[in-house]
């Protein structure tokens, strides 16, 4: 067993470089002082969180999640419910209980309690999805984004159905978004490195041997799925102050597709992944939403049709599961140059834990 | 108060196109254990084949303009086809792959397809007329009610009639219910692979066809997103039917049905809405208690 | 001109390597028996001929085709017909149906129907208990009769070689003398070559033929199996006293 001292000190390179990335991209923001360009990065943030926090279950548990965009709807309701002005609230959501409607937090204040009421129900619904596994656990998890769709898409004087909650304070600055992703990666860091996260990945590599050793997998998997719906959870909460409005279907497949996509391009069970893929399919949706619009290209204006952007998306997610099914990174994680190659050392004997039989035919 | 031969239909005919649905997952999952998720879009994907592309709200009818006997086979030729196609394209490349590496590849697949279709014809659902003669109602025990959903009930039991027939009395069906059960074994018997998995495919695309064609001559609009409720339901039914077992999944097709149109009655009004909400709550809980699914068969218990 | 010819075929499962550059050659008709020690590679190698795994190296020949990494389905079609270990009858299928599965290869050649029946007749002649529950599911038999049924459903395939994966496991001493009574009387009526896998060599000594001994992925010994049967090297290799 490693002392917990040394495994902080052998990882701690990679939340600092995440964190440098975020905060190089923050400062050459502010730096431009381009209004559209800091809307676009506050987006990418967004994205970061969401995609780190369905890292922290996904990539550790190896249990493929369509369900954690549902927590995303939890968190961006809960911030309107907690920020809105009252008045808006008693003529548009008439159903919320009277202390709630009274209540307007500022949303630095709101956002943590949404995340934790987002959490609250990755807890209760993580009691059962968490018994189940393999396909059953992603079909499960996929009822239960449909579920938590149907009751927020109906429920009228409670979520205002599927009309658009309008009035949720907006929040242009950019700092704000940089804090809440530096933070979700350091609790997705601080998650992989804590006895759950350790055990979890054993069990994620290793089934049966973990199971033996004494691992009770249900349990590492619930306390990930918590961590995971919290992180997610406040990203939802980000998400209905970037924009002041939210919508049921805002959080539904397409944003569960775009969140999965950019984790399976950067690898699955890579932390560095999951914030690299973020930025290099945000790039590529920027391009795209750039064609789509259309540029002029020495007088030929160059439109390309709206949809091939996740047409593009969608190719380029598959071509990446054809030929290169662990992402960009694998399960590497980002280190210092120096010390990559003691670290490549290290990580030989645990990459041949997912061996599979060279050629075996179905 | 709806007489109690109107909510059995009702229970049935919604049942039908569940159960349709489901056997068209199950069918490619027990030959290559995919959880097909473009399924859905496949289901659009007919409906919109018989429009012309464009983006105008008046649909420019193309195909919908073939008398039955016409339309019928071409709706479930471009079903089997785009799915046999999704096969040769993506899927066999994913053959060696694990089962979350080909969801998400059938997830990413549908997604293509489904912007393809917003992009030919955008997202607004269009008014189509296929077989407008079925929207009448009919006299039956001395009840007025719709002929479609008697249609929809018959022509679900001729199917999945047609196909016991098939898988019970055919070369082919031999070699797909061996194929399913121990691919590898059927190969070293010299079963094709390849060819039971575009057999597979190629059904399953005709399943779909023929819920779109149910299922828009009952709305009577061609909508972008008409196959994912559906199959957000399919897709429980085959798990609650034991992944892999196809008897299974129409069961619980019906029975997802059955509880749906229950639901709808038993419920008190202001909570009907959230009807599919409790469906999907009520299945979690079965899951909880069966996760091998109600009616699991052995090969699925040993395999997943 | 031999049937089967292997040529320093090796066989990994990632970095573990169960088959190291085995190499032999069996003609037509010929009974080889493989024994060796739990892990020695048996059933590794027989999945390899059979196209389960691609071999990571090497060269694997069957009646003048190369079928080094080829599908399973192509190697069966040239004249291969396997019986894995833990027999795998496809369970939910009737007898018959589980008979049936294997003649697809021949589909639509002149006179295949009429081959179908007699070639079933003849399956049910050499097990008459397989025609007595020919319309049970595959999954009720008993371990024996499925093993009976598993031989015969790959000898409708009509196959020039027949590979057994311990054909004895998990049977009773009596079914297993009927098992391999059986198979020599079908080697009498018939070219048929066997490849038989069996974790102890004294089933080898009683049928006779040519038996070989596999330790750590490698070939010890191959000769007559009631000479080898008998001597001293067999003793010592088997048990792994003094190394080779």
């Amino acid at each position: 067993m490693l002392r917990r001292g040394s495994v902080v000190r052998r990882t701690i390179a990679t939340p600092i470089i995440l964190s440098a990335l975020i905060l190089a991209l923050a400062i050459f923001t502010v730096w431009s002082g381009s209004r559209p360009f800091n809307q676009t990065v506050i987006d990418v943030l967004l994205r970061v969180m969401l995609v780190v926090g369905l890292y922290i279950f996904i990539g550790n548990s190896g249990v493929l999640s369509f369900g954690h965009i549902g927590f995303t709807c939890l968190g961006a309701y809960a911030a309107a419910w907690l920020t809105m002005p009252p008045m808006m609230k008693g003529m548009m959501l008439p159903g919320l209980p009277g202390w709630l409607i009274a209540t307007k937090l500022p949303y630095w204040v709101a956002a943590p309690i949404a995340a934790t009421f987002a959490a609250v129900f990755a807890w209760l619904f993580g009691l059962v999805l968490m018994r189940l596994s393999g396909i059953a656990a992603s079909i499960a998890t996929f009822a239960m984004l449909a579920m938590i769709n149907k009751i927020y898409s109906n429920w009228s004087s409670v979520t205002g159905a599927t009309s658009s909650v309008v009035g949720i304070p907006i929040v242009r600055d950019l700092w704000p978004y940089v804090i809440a992703a530096i933070l979700c990666i350091v609790i997705a860091w601080a998650h992989a490195i804590s006895r759950a996260g350790l055990k979890l990945r054993a069990a994620r590599d290793e089934p049966v041997a973990a199971q033996a050793s004494g691992i009770d997998i249900p349990r590492e998997r619930l306390v990930a799925f918590v961590v995971s719906g919290w992180v997610t959870g406040l990203a939802g909460a980000l998400f209905a102050h970037s924009l002041g409005v939210v919508t049921p279907d805002t959080f539904y497949l397409a944003m569960t597709f775009m969140a999965l996509s950019m984790l399976v391009v950067g690898g699955m069970s890579s932390l560095s992944g999951a914030v690299l893929g973020v930025l290099v399919l945000s790039l590529l949706i920027q391009l795209l939403r750039g064609l789509e619009r259309g540029v002029d290209m020495g007088g030929v204006a160059l439109k390309i049709p709206n949809g091939l952007q996740e047409i593009a998306l969608g190719v380029i997610m598959i071509a990446i599961l054809m030929f290169r099914p662990s992402g960009m990174m694998g399960n590497r994680e980002l280190v210092w140059p120096r010390a990559r190659r003691r670290r490549a050392a290290d990580a030989a004997p645990r990459s041949s834990t997912n061996t599979q039989p060279t050629g075996v035919h179905r | 108060m709806p007489g109690l031969l109107q909510i059995l239909l009702d229970a049935l005919s919604l049942g039908s196109l569940y159960a349709l649905g489901a056997l068209g997952i199950a069918l490619i999952f027990g030959v290559m254990r995919l959880v097909n998720f473009a399924h859905g879009d496949v289901i659009a994907f007919c409906i919109f084949a018989l429009l012309w592309p464009s983006v105008d709200v008046v649909p420019i009818v193309f195909a919908g303009q073939l008398p039955w006997f016409l339309l019928i086979p071409f709706v479930l030729a471009v079903g089997a086809g785009l799915s046999v196609l999704a096969e040769l394209a993506v899927f066999r490349r994913f053959r060696h792959a694990n089962p979350a590496t080909m969801m998400i590849a059938s997830f990413a697949l549908g997604f293509v397809i489904r912007y393809f279709l917003l992009m030919l014809f955008s997202s607004r659902p269009k008014s189509v007329q296929i077989l407008p003669g079925l929207s009448q109602p009919v006299e039956l025990l001395g009840a007025r009610i719709p002929l479609l959903q008697v249609v929809t009930i018959l022509v679900t039991i001729a199917v999945l009639l047609a196909l016991v027939a098939v898988l019970r009395r055919t070369r082919f069906g031999l070699e797909m219910r061996a194929a399913a059960e121990n691919f590898t074994m059927a190969r070293m018997l010299g079963v094709r692979a390849n060819r039971v998995i575009m057999g597979a495919f190629a059904m399953s695309g005709a399943l779909a066809g023929a819920i779109a064609l149910i299922l828009g001559s009952q709305t009577g609009t061609a909508d972008i997103m008409m196959g994912s409720s559906i199959m957000l339901m399919a897709f429980i039914a085959t798990v609650i039917g034991g992944l892999g077992s196809l008897f299974g999944a129409v069961l619980a097709g019906f029975l997802l049905g059955g509880v749906s149109v229950a639901m709808q009655f038993a419920l008190p009004l202001e909570a009907r809405p959230f009807r599919d909400a409790f469906v999907y709550g009520a299945v979690i809980l079965v899951l909880l208690w069966r996760p091998q699914g109600l009616l699991s068969g052995r090969a699925a218990k040993e395999r997943v | 001109m031999s049937l089967l010819s292997l040529s320093n075929v090796t066989v990994r499962y990632g970095r573990l390597t169960a088959v190291r550059g085995v190499s032999f050659t069996m003609a037509e008709g010929e009974v080889l028996f493989v024994t060796g020690p739990n892990g020695a590679g048996k059933s590794s190698l027989l999945r390899a001929v059979a196209g389960v795994v691609a071999p990571a190296g090497g060269r694997i020949d069957l009646a003048d085709h190369d079928i080094t990494g080829r599908s399973p389905e192509t190697i069966a079609r040239l004249g291969l017909s396997m019986v894995p270990e833990g027999r795998e009858v496809f369970g939910s299928l009737s007898v018959e149906e589980n008979l049936l599965v294997g003649t697809g290869m021949h589909a639509g050649t002149r006179g295949w129907r009429a081959r179908c029946e007699t070639d079933l007749a003849a399956v049910y002649a050499t097990f008459p208990i397989l025609k007595d529950r020919r319309r049970s599911q595959a999954g009720l038999l008993s371990g024996g009769q499925q093993q009976m049924l598993v031989i015969g459903r790959a000898l409708m395939t009509n196959p020039r070689l027949m590979a057994i994966d311990e054909p004895s496991l998990g049977l009773a001493p009596n079914i297993i003398d009927q098992v391999y009574d059986r198979l020599t009387e079908l080697r009498r009526h018939r070219a048929l070559a066997l490849l038989i896998v069996e974790q102890s060599s004294t089933r080898a000594m009683m049928v006779g033929g040519r038996m070989m001994l596999m330790r750590g992925g490698e070939i010890l010994l191959d000769g007559d199996a009631r000479a080898l049967g008998q001597s001293e090297a067999m003793q010592s290799a088997y048990f792994g006293y003094g190394e080779h």
